[in-house]
């Protein structure tokens, strides 16, 4: 974490992660007893903890970790004053992988929905139709990170990575 | 009926005299492929409790995290259970948002067959 006025930012976390599997628990608990100490909002300490396990989790399974350039793998976690904090992920991905395309297509059709709980359900009922897919190939991850975040998801692809990018807004409704 | 141990989750199973089948899901449900484990120990569940005619409650009121694909494992579950012929009950704590978004979420299974539904602990 690194010390910045609080007028413009609450906290941040910026660092580089290794692309192993049991990293993605690490840093979700750490990111989760981090904000802890931020918010009194439990409930909220757990979205921004479920955003980030789920979007590294996105990363590692559909990043380029055979050609890319590893030291790219990337969590950046800031919070403001005004409650609202972003969360975002960035990995190695060519622009003309598959699931560069994907990535982005996942994410509009998401975005497409007037409220992300529309999209999760429509997801869950798409695995239901499609039963003999592979579950590891689910995508709920993304869209669930839009419904329980409450949180608007965005992709840029540039220079051979890919960074999502999830706003929360955890003001009290 | 085994318990399952997965990583750093546990599943372990009470039979009530009713011929219930309690799963208490402790720890987290946090691998990388879930369904790879889970699937065969639901499949050994599910011909266990048809051949004894019981039913099945997966608590997860005790559950500290779950990642997507075990929801995805979830809803696969589900739709075995009411193929099978196999009541099953989701028990969740109501008072935990993530549990209450993740669950609430899952009533668009729920049918006027009673073969599954949720409650919260």
């Amino acid at each position: 974490m690194t010390a910045e006025p609080l007028d413009e930012i609450g906290f941040s976390i910026d660092m580089t992660v290794r692309n192993e599997w049991r990293n993605v628990d690490l840093l979700r608990t750490s990111v989760q007893n981090c904000f802890t100490a931020v918010f009194a909002d439990v409930d909220g300490c757990h979205a921004i903890a479920m955003v980030t396990g789920e979007l590294l989790e996105n990363a590692l399974k559909y990043g380029d970790w055979l050609s890319g350039d590893r030291a790219m793998f990337r969590l950046r976690v800031r919070g403001a004053k005004n409650n609202v904090v972003m969360v975002s992920v960035q990995n190695p991905l060519k622009p003309t992988d598959p699931n560069a395309a994907a990535l982005t297509d996942t994410i509009a059709w998401i975005n497409g929905f007037p409220k992300p709980e529309a999209a999760y359900r429509a997801r869950m009922m798409q695995i239901v139709e499609n039963e003999d897919s592979d579950v590891s190939m689910s995508q709920l991850g993304l869209v669930r990170v839009a419904f329980e975040g409450n949180c608007r998801l965005a992709a840029v692809v540039e220079d051979e990575t890919v960074t999502v990018t999830a706003m929360l807004d955890l003001s009290p409704a | 009926m085994d318990n399952l141990t997965l990583g750093d989750l546990t599943i372990e199973v009470r039979v009530t005299p009713e011929t219930v089948f309690q799963c208490t899901w402790k720890g987290k449900s946090n691998e990388r492929n879930p369904q790879e484990v889970l699937k065969p120990w639901f499949d050994t569940l599910l011909t266990t409790v048809s051949q004894q005619g019981g039913a099945i409650e997966m608590h997860f009121d005790k559950i500290e995290h779950f990642n997507s694909s075990t929801i995805t494992a979830l809803i696969r579950l589900i739709q075995s259970c009411r193929k099978g012929g196999v009541k099953l009950t989701m028990v969740y704590d109501q008072s935990l948002k993530w549990q209450r978004l993740s669950f609430d979420a899952l009533r668009v299974f729920e049918k006027n067959d009673d073969m599954f539904s949720l409650r919260s602990a």
